[in-house]
């Protein structure tokens, strides 16, 4: 279990220079808009948690199951290249500025990675 | 089932496998996103101090889009399995006509938006005359109603690809 305790030094490590990528890039420039990225990227795993719960992907019976985790995934795959295209549009509007616009997709991108691999690392290990 | 293959060349062996049915899933969901925030860059842009024309993004640039999202619900909404029903005996009723009358619906809607974004390229930024930064409002309409078609093809392709892969199962 000792290289459980450096996964979860070393993630929570990029989580926070993650968080202070995207704060810095909002109080850099008094501009709070870009913290939607961090609201986004937190909500992004949700719909595939949530519909991966709701459905059993092995049920041949009903095809329903599948569609219900594939809502899911199209939702995920919505909500990460919103995250990276939310800054783009801002700082084509010149609403925030280019380096912002940088230190919040880095930012937000260095979140989402902590949390998918916190995913990754601690499944428990489900036995049939 | 192999007798059955109309086309020379077969499906590739990946394309199969439950990683790219996924994968292609996820793929779908990121180019649909990407459609809606390429015409909200476009909306954003226009009431921005950027924009110096007088022509604004209203609801009429909207509504090619929205009737490609509609026509992307429809067509995959849809139970594909039903499609070949008729050729069972055991199933009355008319489910296949019923299913093609609504695909027909859903792929006229996604023509539909695709060619509202030409209409409103054409109609309100070339005739017109506008030059470039204001000409990037229709030609992102264009692109968004573009992505949202391709969008729904990498969702139909990858969602055939699930009965290819229950089949294997299956065996």
């Amino acid at each position: 279990m000792a290289a459980g305790l450096k996964t979860i030094i070393s993630l929570s490590f990029v989580l926070a220079i993650g968080f202070l990528l995207v704060i810095l890039s909002c109080a850099l420039f008094k501009q709070y808009l870009p913290l939607l990225v961090v609201a986004t990227y937190v909500l992004a795993p949700l719909p595939n948690w949530i519909c991966g719960r709701c459905a059993n992907p092995d049920d041949f019976v009903e095809s329903s199951g599948n569609a219900v985790v594939d809502f899911g995934r199209f939702c995920t795959g919505f909500l990460v290249v919103m995250g990276v295209a939310l800054p783009a549009v801002l700082a084509h509007s010149e609403i925030i500025r280019i380096p912002a616009m940088i230190m919040s997709i880095v930012g937000g991108l260095l979140i989402y990675g902590t949390i998918i691999s916190f995913g990754l690392f601690f499944q428990e290990e489900q036995e049939f | 089932m192999p007798e059955e293959r109309l086309w020379k060349f077969r499906k590739p062996e990946w394309m199969n496998s439950s990683t790219a049915r996924s994968a292609g899933v996820y793929a779908a969901g990121a180019l649909s996103s990407l459609a809606f925030f390429i015409m909200l860059d476009a909306a954003v842009w226009s009431k921005s101090a950027r924009n110096g024309s007088d022509i604004h993004i209203a609801f009429i640039d909207w509504l090619p889009l929205i009737f490609s999202f509609l026509g992307m619900l429809i067509i995959n909404s849809i139970e594909k399995t039903r499609l070949s029903a008729d050729s069972f005996s055991y199933s009355g009723s008319g489910v296949a006509w019923k299913a093609r009358v609504v695909l027909f619906l859903g792929f006229a809607s996604l023509a539909g938006g695709m060619a509202g974004g030409v209409t409103v390229l054409v109609l309100k930024y070339v005739v017109p005359q506008t030059v470039w930064p204001t000409l990037y409002m229709g030609v992102s309409n264009v692109l968004a109603n573009g992505l949202v078609m391709l969008s729904s093809v990498v969702l139909w392709i990858s969602q055939n690809m699930e009965d290819e892969y229950a089949y294997n199962l299956a065996l």
